[in-house]
């Protein structure tokens, strides 16, 4: 039994005040989805699990598929729907992972407030590629795949470290200034007053400028599988990441993909060091000894050289 | 639409006009302002009368038009009870089961009055309801997805929760920051609820019905910012200037200006000047600032838009003076009126709870908790905590072979759930390692408490003072363990010993994970023991502890610290928590830890054998 979202408004992405590198990693994210998923922490009040649905209203056009903190494993695994049953009916019903599996992504909200047992069943399909069900009567096994994208306040506490390293990217939202604070509530209260408008100009022009940015990324995507990674910036990402101290090499592999997702965005024919330079911290600062999630200029010193010989 | 004035209330001109210096006027306005904007879902209300609890969720369900029934949420509430709601109908002869959104997203998406939910105790609320609060309160959208529903709307039940200001700083901020209105009505003890249900048929519907929107001008939000100064969060700013959007709308102003951003502050307590002197708060610093940082004046409007010196005008002597006495202050305006500040959290320095949002991993060693997390379903054994969904997916199994000509329920096809297992027992460990010396090895005296915890599947808590690796020695250091085999609590029992004793901060840390273990788990958790091994000689005052910074003169303030906590658990709800000392036997000062015993209301275990002595009757030298 579905319930269709009914009343709900999200400010359109492209009227999204600040956050560039939230919103950087959710796009080279949609360019890539190989990347598997961006994690994203912030204190709160940071516009956050906002910028997540407005993406996926912008570029899909539909709220993404979301696996609240509190669901239950017949949602997340899929089970049979019971009005049916009652009937006389065996209706399977779809589960989160399928329905995320299309749209290739599944959003959680508070991950790191996630049941331990479906910290467990995500892992497991994502780890495998595999959602096997062998439960009430059902016997299936799929082959699925898709990126995570998930949202966190750390204040609440962490992530353990398995999950961590499934998401592709991390972001943390920054902190706005007073100008953009103001832009921001600004912005906010003025979505809320054409709400109730009709035929507001407003909105008619944020939906142009989503269009915009949807047929921006979309010609990107078309691009990227034809830029080239030259064997220089490989060679940089191994040598960056081993000075980093990354843990496993799922971080460099990400980060290649990220900086090639960033050259077709920009329009580059090339993955130039710049690009790699760019998203380093995004797809290192998780995977790294120390469990903080910072990044200071102490970590750029370390590679700064390694890019300024190239 | 604004309020008709209530009976026995002073006249109430537009909200823009009146300043809210009676309680129970602020809070009626308080209330429809939340029942007019569901951005404004949320209304915290500090210091609270417990009695008046019920009167004030009237008063709010008449705001809203007439909620129906309250719902009331507390240390017992489940996710079960809170998501779905399984209903069984009769028709035709046929008994059938379906499951339909739960109370607290039951009106969304419907027309009608929105679910007004209570918590008479925000710091009693379990888990799973504090969790709904975050995911529910403020959120563009609920999504749910449980027991073989799925909803997704625009939450629209309004929140109304009470909450003692001074444990606020133990709740995490997460939760607070979603309550957008936020208000201290210590003012209102000692009233009568009477008083309050005579307001009723001036509220009645005061938020329901379509109300114009106004706008909010740049200068509201310049003034917005200014009240709550530089530090303070997005969301707070964002509520405040819905506030005072709001006010502005119910008064049938078009617009919501710096006027009704003070409105806006003053309802809920915070501190605002009694006129616009020209002063631009932010570039001047104040002399006195407001509990949260803010400025205590007012600005020139920072657009031009006119302001009502009527709107800010107070009777003096009301409330006390936020800045020194300077001439310009005193030309039409009286002191501004503080109330209780909205964000009591900022102050307080109580330490916040661990984690309160997660639910815990410990397990159970009886008979299965019925308040862990829904792991799964198994055959049901009695007719407690039955999972209705998967019953009737196994009786669907049996259908055909039954042959009945309707849907059939049988017993063997009942299902309850299976829960994340809660611990049923809990040890805390307080070590002091500064009492323990080369020649005793304390595990002796501890065997029996670990032998406890091992066979009755027990949690640990180990909380460290003193020990020479200490990360901070003028803190105490504490782990959460699954079980006594924690290779972590075997290296506890021998650590170095360091230089400085924070006992008093180790005590509050005790109450602290007891009173968290008792709340996360509810009744599943059924016998706590603390065990305190130390000297009593703490030697860090309590507050040296918790802010990590050394104290001058100590004396005797650090033991004395440690008796003061030691009483606060002694006053605990003790029926399930038992209390131990284990005495070193150190000379001087050896009665101390019968002294920190009487606090705890524990007993003494002597923790050395007694001195073996010779037949001269010396003891031995140790």
């Amino acid at each position: 039994m579905s319930h269709a979202a009914s009343g709900v408004h999200i400010l359109p992405y492209s009227r999204v005040v600040g956050q560039d590198e939230l919103k950087l990693a959710l796009e080279l994210n949609h360019l890539v989805p190989r990347i598997g998923g961006v994690l994203m922490a912030g204190s709160r009040g940071t516009a956050k699990s906002t910028l997540v649905r407005a993406f996926a209203l912008m570029a899909q056009s539909e709220l993404p598929v979301t696996l609240p903190i509190n669901a239950t494993d017949d949602r997340v695994l899929g089970g049979w729907e019971i009005d049916a049953l009652i009937r006389g009916e065996a209706r399977p019903q779809q589960g989160l992972l399928e329905d995320a599996a299309i749209s290739g992504m599944l959003y959680i909200d508070e991950v790191n407030l996630l049941e331990d047992h479906l910290i467990n069943v995500i892992l497991d399909v994502v780890s495998t590629g595999v959602l096997s069900v062998q439960r009430e009567g059902l016997a299936t096994a799929k082959h699925i795949a898709f990126g995570l994208v998930g949202t966190m306040n750390p204040e609440e506490g962490g992530l353990r470290p398995q999950l961590l390293d499934r998401f592709g990217l991390m972001v943390t939202a920054e902190r706005l200034d007073v100008d953009a604070r103001h832009r921001l509530i600004r912005t906010v209260l003025d979505f809320e007053e054409e709400l109730g408008k009709t035929g507001s100009d407003w909105l008619a022009a944020a939906a142009r400028d989503d269009a915009a940015i949807r047929e921006r990324l979309a010609q990107a995507r078309l691009r990227v599988r034809h830029i080239p990674v030259p064997d220089t910036v490989v060679r940089l990402c191994a040598q960056a990441a081993e000075r980093l101290e990354s843990v496993g090499q799922r971080g460099e592999i990400v980060a290649t993909l990220a900086a090639r997702a960033l050259a077709a965005r920009e329009g580059a024919d090339v993955v130039e060091p710049r690009h790699l330079q760019r998203v380093l911290p995004m797809a290192l600062r998780h995977r790294r000894p120390e469990s903080t999630f910072e990044w200071g200029v102490e970590d750029e010193d370390r590679v700064k050289d390694l890019f300024e010989e190239v | 639409m604004a309020i008709p004035p209530p009976p026995d209330a002073p006249p109430a001109a537009g909200f823009g006009a009146q300043e809210p210096d009676d309680p129970v006027l602020r809070l009626t306005r308080l209330l429809a302002c939340a029942a007019a904007d569901p951005a404004l879902a949320g209304v915290l209300l500090f210091d609270l009368d417990p009695q008046l609890t019920d009167s004030v969720a009237l008063l709010f369900a008449a705001a809203l038009g007439g909620a129906g029934p309250l719902l009331m949420l507390g240390a017992q509430t489940r996710d079960e009870d809170l998501w779905t709601r399984a209903r069984l109908r009769q028709a035709g002869g046929r008994v059938s089961v379906s499951t339909h959104p739960g109370p607290l997203i039951e009106t969304d998406g419907r027309e009608g009055p929105p679910q007004l939910v209570v918590v008479p105790d925000l710091t009693r609320l379990s888990v799973a309801g504090m969790r709904a609060a975050v995911q529910l309160l403020g959120a563009e959208v609920a999504v749910v997805e449980h027991t073989g529903l799925r909803h997704i709307a625009r939450p629209r039940a309004r929140w109304l929760a009470v909450c003692r200001s001074a444990d606020a700083g133990r709740l995490s901020p997460h939760l607070l920051d979603r309550f957008a209105l936020r208000v201290s009505m210590a003012e209102l003890r000692g009233s009568r609820p009477q008083r309050l249900l005579t307001l009723l048929p001036s509220v009645s519907g005061a938020g329901a019905g379509h109300i114009a929107q106004a706008s909010v001008t740049d200068g509201a939000l310049t003034r917005v910012r200014a009240l709550l100064g530089p530090d303070t969060g997005v969301r707070r700013e964002l509520a405040l200037a819905r506030l005072a959007r709001t006010l502005a709308s119910l008064d049938g102003d078009g617009a919501a200006e710096e006027r009704h951003a003070d409105a806006a502050a003053r309802l809920i307590g915070l501190p605002v000047a009694g006129t616009p002197d020209g002063t631009d708060p932010e570039r001047e610093p104040p002399d006195s600032p407001g509990p949260s940082g803010a400025d205590d004046r007012s600005e020139a409007p920072h657009d031009g838009s006119r302001v009502d010196r009527g709107a800010t005008e107070r009777p003096a002597g009301q409330g006390r003076p936020l800045r020194g006495p300077e001439p310009e202050e005193e030309v039409g305006s009286g002191p501004a009126a503080v109330h209780g500040t909205p964000f009591p959290e900022d102050e307080v320095s109580v330490p916040r709870d661990f984690a309160p949002l997660r639910n815990l991993w410990q397990r159970t060693m009886g008979p299965a908790a019925t308040r862990g997390a829904v792991v799964g379903s198994r055959r049901a054994k009695d007719l407690r905590d039955l999972a209705y969904v998967a019953t009737v997916r196994e009786a669907a199994v049996h259908q055909r072979v039954r042959r009945t000509d309707r849907f059939t329920i049988a017993p063997v096809d009942l299902r309850s759930h299976l829960r994340a297992g809660a611990s049923e027992r809990l040890l805390v460990l307080l070590l002091d390692h500064t009492c323990r010396d080369d020649a005793w090895d304390w595990a002796e005296a501890l065997t029996p408490f670990l032998q406890w915890a091992y066979t009755g599947r027990a949690a640990v808590q180990v909380i460290e003072v003193g020990g020479a690796d200490a990360t901070h020695e003028l803190k105490a250091d504490s782990f959460a363990a699954r079980n006594v085999l924690d290779p972590r609590v075997l290296a506890a029992l021998y650590r170095p010993a360091g230089r400085a004793t924070p006992l008093a901060h180790g005590i509050q840390e005790a109450a602290r994970i007891l009173r968290a273990a008792f709340q996360q788990h509810g009744s599943a958790l059924a016998e706590a023991w603390l065990v305190v091994v130390t000297d009593g000689r703490g030697n860090v005052p309590l507050t040296a502890g918790r802010g990590g910074r050394p104290a001058g003169h100590v004396g005797a303030a650090g033991v004395e610290d440690a008796l003061k906590a030691a009483a606060r658990i002694g006053a605990m709800d003790r029926t399930r928590v038992r209390a131990a000392v284990v005495d070193p036997a150190r000379e001087p000062y050896g009665s101390l830890p019968f002294r920190l015993a009487d606090a705890l209301g524990a007993t003494v275990v002597a923790g050395r054998p007694a001195p073996r002595t010779h037949e001269s009757g010396v003891p031995d030298e140790r």
